[in-house]
């Protein structure tokens, strides 16, 4: 059983033809994807313990989707029936536990004791002097800071989420969790999770990125998971994870990553992740009594990037900045540039942008940050840059490298070469800020898993 | 992980001023100070086999007229740096000023509120204090008796620090100071680059130049964390002399610092080595202990009851204990390392097995043989792999103030799966000898007794040796 693939081309309002007999037996579920729904979102009952909400305007409601799995025309549950119930219930058991008191206690002690948060929001002095001391202005120049979610438990942001789906896999009574990734960091914090809960574990990892993370495929099986090899890369990892998952439905919860997938995935995902824009705002307001003014974060699939920008959406003075991976160049064909220069299909379960060819086949994604190696964008995203509400930009290999190289030295931490992405940007972005312009960049993980590709592409002599 | 506002973020404890040395011209040949005799010179260390009884050299000696039992009369340490007969300055001429030097700054700075704000703004932004205080549920689980009496078992999650370990504390602190002094150059040894990566990193982060010496044969095996160090900035020298591992890199770097000291700061990491540094490096590292006095507090509205730690030089467990000496009823204990077992010789349980000494510019207990040659330690652990121990923890060991145990390779590496399995936190090897001792000491304990024990670093530096050694 494959998900199906199905490109819609260049119409204001799309229609889904049916490529193939699956097609029959799936359907939308919720809202009509003829028109776009300005509908209320009813999500938060009695007020939820994830922190303190802005009063949310006709627009930012809009800007936040349906609640029922549509983000404008994008998202959906194109699933086969045998997937319709237990999505059902996932959602109603998510949409009980973010108004439960005693659900909210539990993952707030468990996100303070456990994973380690608040993380830090650091204020990148030398950083900020480099970018300072290139420019052409003799002015102060932006600020940047870095939300430090590299140090959470497992070295990312992964662990957010991974916590409070395992919990809410034991209330569904599951006694075995399975997931899929393409880093590894959404595996390792899978596999913390179920070993603190008492889950069962088997994580799904492509065999090219098996051996590109290494330590992190080790650092699955000491807590205890199973990992199975899968030939390719992410995309291949998540559909046997899929597959798995739908034929043990009864003892088995599918712990998805990011923010892809059918609804309710992609909303619950970036619900649990957007923990990190509201203690931003919270560390913003104390740091300089404001708001951020640009929010910069890199984009595989969306997680790191929700996480930080869905509390700001809001904020119309607040710039959402998403940085992908260019790859060898946009032209080289081998990059993960969806939204740059994807197409709108179906893929994993929800519409969305991606890279596919005029068939509406799917292309093979490439990025030196693993984790960006994703060949589609989670819904949510495609839908703030068709709404004009986030820009978004690409970095390539080398860029990010750089990036990397660059913030070590500096700063003396070492970033992933996924948030080296967005750290690359920078030096596009803040030559075009006002003098103490604040940037807010999403530092998403340590850079540890990367120094074998780090070691390969050596050092510059002036380093050594 | 956000403090409302620390209060002074480390304390001296003494308040008597330090006396500087008369200063002399160094003499015209640098004396080659090698704080570990080389195979083929002459024993420098002192084998003191005088007796064992604490209680009458206390007596003896004059600047400790404390009661044994009381520890608040204790001077930890003496104007002199010494921890009743333990700790002391035994170093070159040369090196005098700079030691003083930096200990009228630490006294100084101790009382400065710009660098106490300073300090504690960069282990809040940088480092990520605090960090937690986490209740290890299914490990009080697997500890809790057939009657379902047990202890409780919280884990101080010095794990999740930048860098990985509790090291950072210290080096961050010391950048800072160095900064202060004046200095632009930092040099440190290490063994298997976990310190030399935390000095590294602070270094980056500060703008100093920064020299990390490393035994040849360490290089080889450390290949990952010589890239970590390089990329962020670091100079990283081999040391070939010797058997070319961490203490052939002591000396060199000591030897740098002797050449250099009016430019360079010298990050020791841990409580060992001439005074100041076993007392700075544990008031750089009190913060854990201050913490968790006051998670404690607000966790079960008490102390704890047992604190647990191990003990390599023995900064970690300084850290936590520090704060609790005072208070005689909660209980410190010490796990080091035994190797292969403390019969086979190859170990590092220098306070079970050691006699007393001086190495690395300290009086301490240590592993050495008749002659008073350093035995070769040895450790799964790299950061537990140290034939001294600093002189505070020989000092709590005589006053039976603190008790010390020890654990196998095999019985750390056990931990180090039981743990991974259990709470979803992969300890550091080190790290799991304290876990270690938990199965020896909780059957012991009554119910209910809260337990704390220092989760020093993570593991990730470890799983591909572990994996070796376990069936996973």
């Amino acid at each position: 059983m494959s998900w199906t693939k199905i490109q819609v081309r260049g119409q204001p309002i799309p229609r889904v033809p049916a490529r193939n007999h699956r097609m029959i037996n799936s359907f939308v579920c919720g809202v009509s994807i003829k028109s776009h729904h300005r509908v209320s979102n009813v999500l938060r009952t009695n007020g939820s313990s994830l922190g303190s909400v802005p009063i949310r305007t006709t627009e930012s409601q809009f800007l936040r989707g349906d609640g029922n799995g549509r983000f404008g025309r994008f998202g959906g549950k194109f699933v086969p029936e045998t997937l319709m119930s237990p999505l059902k219930d996932l959602e109603d058991e998510f949409n009980f536990v973010l108004g439960d008191h005693e659900f909210q206690e539990e993952l707030t002690t468990a996100l303070r004791d456990y994973a380690g948060r608040e993380t830090p929001l650091y204020f990148a002095g030398r950083l900020t002097e480099h970018y300072k001391s290139i420019s052409r202005t003799t002015g102060d120049g932006p600020e940047i800071y870095l939300k430090r979610e590299d140090l959470s438990h497992c070295g990312s942001h992964k662990i957010n989420n991974a916590l409070a789906q395992a919990m809410i896999a034991r209330r569904l009574g599951c006694s075995r969790v399975v997931a899929a990734t393409g880093a590894g960091q959404h595996g390792v914090a899978t596999a913390a999770a179920c070993a603190k809960f008492s889950l069962e574990c088997t994580v799904f990892m492509g065999t090219a990125d098996k051996e590109k993370q290494f330590s992190n495929v080790l650092s699955m099986k000491m807590l205890g998971a199973q990992v199975k090899s899968v030939e390719g890369t992410f995309k291949d990892a998540s559909s046997e994870a899929i597959r798995n998952w739908v034929g043990n439905l009864k003892t088995t919860y599918y712990l998805s990553g990011t923010v892809v997938g059918p609804h309710p995935s992609p909303l619950m995902v970036r619900e649990f992740q957007s923990v990190i824009g509201k203690e931003t705002r919270r560390q913003a307001n104390q740091l300089w009594v404001g708001k951020p003014d640009v929010l910069v974060a890199c984009v595989g699939s969306g997680s790191n990037a929700l996480g930080l920008f869905h509390e700001f959406v809001g904020d119309e003075d607040v710039r959402l900045v998403g940085v992908e991976a260019a790859g060898f160049g946009l032209d080289s064909g081998k990059h993960s540039a969806t939204l740059a220069v994807g197409d709108v299909g179906v893929y994993h379960g929800s519409m969305s942008y991606l890279l596919q060819d005029d068939e509406g086949q799917i292309l093979k994604p490439h990025s030196v940050g693993v984790g960006l190696e994703y060949p589609g964008v989670g819904p949510e995203i495609s839908f703030l840059k068709e709404a004009g509400r986030a820009e978004f930009y690409t970095a390539t290999d080398q860029e990010a490298i750089q990036a990397c190289r660059l913030l070590s030295r500096l700063e003396g931490i070492i970033p992933a070469l996924e948030p080296s992405h967005a750290l690359a940007f920078l030096d596009k972005l803040v030559p075009t800020l006002r003098d103490g312009a604040k940037v807010v960049v999403n530092c998403s993980g340590r850079g540890d898993k990367d120094l074998d590709t780090l070691i390969q592409r050596g050092l510059p002599s002036s380093l050594c | 992980m956000a403090t409302s506002g620390t209060a002074s973020t480390f304390r001296p404890s003494i308040s008597a001023s330090s006396r500087l040395t008369h200063l002399r011209s160094p003499p015209s040949k640098v004396p080659n100070f090698t704080p570990l005799p080389s195979p083929r010179s002459r024993s420098f260390s002192v084998s003191c086999t005088i007796a064992k009884d604490p209680t009458f050299l206390m007596a003896e000696a004059e600047n400790t007229k404390t009661a044994g039992s009381d520890p608040t009369l204790w001077k930890r340490p003496d104007s002199f740096g010494r921890f009743g007969k333990f700790g002391g300055k035994y170093v070159p001429e040369t090196l005098m000023h700079a030691l003083s030097e930096l200990e009228t700054a630490f006294y100084s700075l101790a009382t400065d509120d710009d660098f106490q704000r300073e300090l504690a703004g960069i282990l809040k932004d940088y480092v990520g204090r605090e960090s937690p205080l986490y209740f290890a549920e299914r490990l009080t689980e697997h500890y809790r008796r057939e009657n379902g009496e047990g202890p409780l078992i919280y884990l101080k999650r010095e794990d999740l620090n930048h860098t990985g370990a509790h090291k950072i504390n210290n080096a961050v602190a010391q950048a800072l100071l160095a900064k202060r002094l004046g200095k632009k150059r930092i040099i440190a040894e290490t063994g298997a680059g976990q310190h030399g990566v935390a000095t590294a990193t602070v270094c980056a982060r500060f703008g100093l130049q920064c020299i990390i010496y490393m035994g040849a044969q360490d290089m080889e095996r450390q290949a990952l964390n010589v890239f970590r160090m390089r990329l962020l900035g670091a100079e990283v020298r081999g040391v070939h002399s010797g058997t070319a591992t961490l203490k052939d890199a002591t000396s060199e770097a000591i030897r740098d610092w002797v050449t250099n000291v009016e430019t360079t700061h010298y990050i020791l990491g841990s409580v060992a080595g001439p005074h100041p540094y076993p007392m700075m490096v544990r008031d750089f590292h009190a913060v854990i202990g201050k913490e968790t006095r006051r998670q404690a507090m607000e966790k079960w509205g008490g102390k704890p009851d047992v604190l647990v730690a191990c003990v390599g030089g023995g900064s970690n467990a300084m850290g936590l204990f520090h704060e609790f000496v005072d208070d005689t009823e909660v209980r410190m204990i010490g796990v080091e390392a035994a190797g292969f077992g403390l019969d086979s010789g190859k170990h590092a349980a220098t306070l079970t097995k050691g006699d007393v000494g001086v190495l690395h510019g300290a009086m301490s207990y240590l592993l050495q043989d008749d002659d008073g040659q350093i035995i070769e330690p040895h450790s799964i652990s790299a950061g537990l792999d140290y034939p001294g121990v600093g002189p505070e923890h020989s000092f709590l060991k005589d006053m039976g103030r603190a008790e010390y145990y020890s654990v196998t390779d095999e019985e750390a590496l056990e931990a180090f799966k039981r743990v991974s399995r259990l709470e979803g936190i992969i300890p550091a090897l080190e790290t799991s000898h304290a876990l270690a001792h938990l199965e020896k000491l909780c059957p012991t304990l009554p119910d209910g007794a809260r337990v704390v024990l220092n989760f020093s670093g993570r593991g990730d530096k470890d799983v591909q040796t572990a994996i070796k050694y376990l069936e996973v």
